[in-house]
């Protein structure tokens, strides 16, 4: 093999320092210099440190993530009540929230995240979003910028109000959310700008965005371009201290023209819509045995009938109805289960579900440990119940 | 009314061999049946027109081909073309397979021509003296119908009505007319691009600070924590109870 043949005496004499009685060498000189910046473990150890407590406890899991703020101004004494500051920011990396009737979504909370990843080395994180909205501060807004609310309809002076705060601000980053909505407004907006959008990201860092291409073939990736949309759960949503939400001024919007002339929203009929899609789900288990009262008040209710794996088997009801593992993911916002144990395979049909009430006779059954609201009385005596209290109200 | 609908090279998304995206055949029916076959126009720009020729079996009966490098921006020819063809109506899928699948070219499209466009079309209706009924798929099986002013730009959903089937009569019927254009490079960008690898969904939603036993928690039980308990209540207390937080969590819709 032809490896380099070392001399050991001319190494020697190159670190030999000239002058003076005794051969003195320097070493300096012939330290090996590698590219691979040096490993600092006491400050990656900083680094991970969890705020609070009085023993030191390390996160290692949300690497690159959102790492809680440590105030140093704050007094230990007052360190649950901190919040972050950031006086002069360097940057602004603006969040854009989708917040269906001023409520924020989950993927919103998560937008959060990934804008202090971006905004992290002196950044700060703007909300662009209507007034009136929940708790802002809480989930991770630095500055809050009003957005003129519209009041029909017309999404084109929405995207020309983005365009103009991204413009007057001199913002670095602005996060979308790529739901139907969100995902209009970001391609109006860099229609607008003429700049590309990076649609769909299904990662983020600071140094690289990637989004699936060519039919899911084929993965992109760069450093983040201004513009970026981002799917649901790929980045954690904020988890630091509360922020300020100073509000900042934004310039006036200049009136458009839209071609929109009017706009209606139809709600979806229950009793058609897809279970997936269903916002509100009404399940049946192996304790219910009245099916048309159970259907009854899924009427009642304007909610979507579903049921356990047990009652389709036994035919009572359809097969699109069974909620589960081998039936259907439920995306719904609430789920009413009725004399349903919550076996895992349920169970993992509405992981998705933000709220879920139960009716059990089982005190200690899973489904009534996965309620928000439980209650331990026979589904037979309650269904009637609310189909009566349903009709008595105005 | 003259309708010219959108069609991009797809590529079948587990095989990679070219093929129509099915949105832009469903964008072809909702044409067919708001204008009749003879006045839609396929419009497609690229290298080569494998994918968008099976249109033509789908009940399109002439497709305009403008013929570019691989790797050319299509967005100069398509918008001259539609300039020249002025139609009242443009139609494009929500968002193509086999490309960049950005959903962008739509509304670049439609700035540069100065039109309005709306998306997530699920199914259409003339209106009188120029105006357009448009019903909009919105996320949970909702609509939102909007009178549009035309000419316009709409993209389709899949929600829209299915596809016509393809007729082997209808391919060879189809005319197709290529045209050359003037070239125009793409700018170039700095995306690099590799296989495809599925990224791990993020389940815990624990705040980053929590314990590990707070975070398994969080994965498994309920994301709503400190769930109400009511034991043996009467059956209209337990129906007050649960109209009240149905009512809370903003679910239940008032009648009428
Ligand atoms: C491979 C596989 C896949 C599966 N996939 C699914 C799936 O996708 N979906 C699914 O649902 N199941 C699925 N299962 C079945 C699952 O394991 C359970 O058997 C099933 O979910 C139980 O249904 P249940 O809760 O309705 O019935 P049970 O387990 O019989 O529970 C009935 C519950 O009702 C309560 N009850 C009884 N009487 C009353 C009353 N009068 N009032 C109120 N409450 C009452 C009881 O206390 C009990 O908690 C699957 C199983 C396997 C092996
Ligand atoms: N080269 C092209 N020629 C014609 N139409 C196109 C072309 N590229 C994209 N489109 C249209 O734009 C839609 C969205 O495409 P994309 O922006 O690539 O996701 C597609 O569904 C097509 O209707």
């Amino acid at each position: 093999m032809s490896r380099l043949r070392r001399d050991p005496r001319a190494e020697r004499e190159a670190m030999r320092i000239a002058g003076g009685a005794r051969p003195r060498f320097s070493r300096e000189a012939s330290l090996p210099v590698s590219a691979r910046p040096r490993r600092d473990p006491r400050a990656e150890i900083e680094a991970l440190l969890v705020p609070g407590g009085t023993r030191p406890r390390l996160d290692r899991l949300s690497r690159g993530g959102v790492r809680p703020v440590r105030d140093e101004a704050t007094s230990p004494s007052e360190s649950t009540v901190q919040t972050r500051i950031v006086t002069e920011p360097a940057f602004l990396v603006a969040v854009v929230p989708d917040a269906p009737g001023g409520r924020l979504t989950p993927l919103d909370r998560q937008l959060f995240g990934a804008a202090h990843l971006l905004a992290a080395g002196g950044g700060a994180v703007l909300a662009l979003a209507e007034p009136g909205h929940d708790d802002l501060a809480g989930v991770g807004a630095d500055r809050v910028g009003p957005l003129a609310a519209v009041a029909d309809y017309d999404p084109e002076a929405r995207a020309a109000a983005v365009a103009q705060a991204l413009e007057s601000l001199n913002i670095r980053h602005a996060l979308f959310a790529e739901t139907a909505e969100g995902g209009d407004l970001a391609r109006r907006v860099a229609a607008r700008l003429g700049e590309p959008l990076f649609a769909g990201a299904e990662s983020l860092t600071p140094k690289l965005v990637t989004r699936p291409a060519r039919g899911r073939r084929v993965e992109q990736r760069r450093a983040p371009p201004r513009l970026v949309s981002l799917v649901a759960d790929s980045v954690a949503p904020y988890g630091g201290a509360s922020c300020e939400a100073r509000a900042v001024e934004l310039p006036a919007p200049v009136p458009t023209t839209g071609a929109i002339l009017s706009a209606e929203i139809i709600l979806a009929d229950p009793a058609t819509v897809p279970l997936g899609e269903a916002e509100f789900v009404v399940s049946a288990g192996n304790g219910v045995s009245d099916i048309p009262s159970f259907l009854d008040l899924a009427r009642a209710l304007r909610a979507t009938p579903g049921a356990s794996r047990m009652l389709c088997d036994a035919g009572l009801m359809p097969r699109a109805a069974q909620v589960g593992a081998s039936g259907t993911v439920l995306g719904a916002t609430c789920y009413l289960a009725l004399g349903i144990a919550g076996a895992p395979q349920h169970l993992q049909g509405i992981t998705g579900c933000e709220h879920v009430v139960a009716v059990n006779t089982d005190l200690h059954a899973a489904m009534v440990e996965r309620a928000g609201l439980a209650i331990i009385a026979d589904a037979h005596a309650v269904m009637p119940a609310l189909i009566a209290a349903l009709e008595d109200e105005p | 009314m003259k309708i010219v609908v959108l069609f991009s090279a797809g590529r079948h998304p587990a095989s990679g061999a070219p093929c129509p995206v099915p949105v832009e055949l469903q964008a072809l029916r909702l044409a067919r049946d708001l204008a009749g076959a003879d006045e839609v126009i396929g419009l497609h720009a690229g290298p080569v027109d494998g994918a968008p020729l099976d249109a033509l079996g789908h009940g399109l009966g002439r497709l305009i081909h403008l013929r570019m490098a691989q790797g050319d921006d299509p967005l100069p020819a398509l918008a001259q073309v539609l300039e020249e063809l002025a139609p009242d109506l443009i139609l494009a899928g929500r968002i193509g397979q086999g490309g960049e699948d950005g959903g962008l070219l739509p509304y670049a499209l439609a700035r540069r021509l100065g039109r309005p466009i709306l998306a997530d079309a699920a199914s259409l209706g003339a209106g009188d003296d120029g105006t357009l009924t448009v019903e909009q798929a919105l996320p949970r099986g909702a609509r939102r119908r909007v009178v549009l002013r035309l000419p316009a730009l709409l993209t389709v959903h899949p929600a829209a009505a299915p596809a016509l089937p393809f007729t082997f009569a209808a391919a060879r019927r189809g005319t197709v007319e290529r045209r050359d254009i003037a070239p125009a490079p793409a700018a170039a960008s700095e995306m690099e691009e590799r296989a495809y690898r599925p990224r791990p969904k993020l389940i815990a939603r624990a705040a980053p600070g929590a314990s590990a036993a707070e975070r398994l928690k969080a994965a498994t039980q309920a994301a709503s924590s400190g769930g109400r308990l009511l034991v043996d209540p009467a059956p209209e207390e337990a129906a007050r109870e649960i109209l009240a937080h149905l009512r809370g969590i903003g679910v239940l819709r008032r009648r009428g």
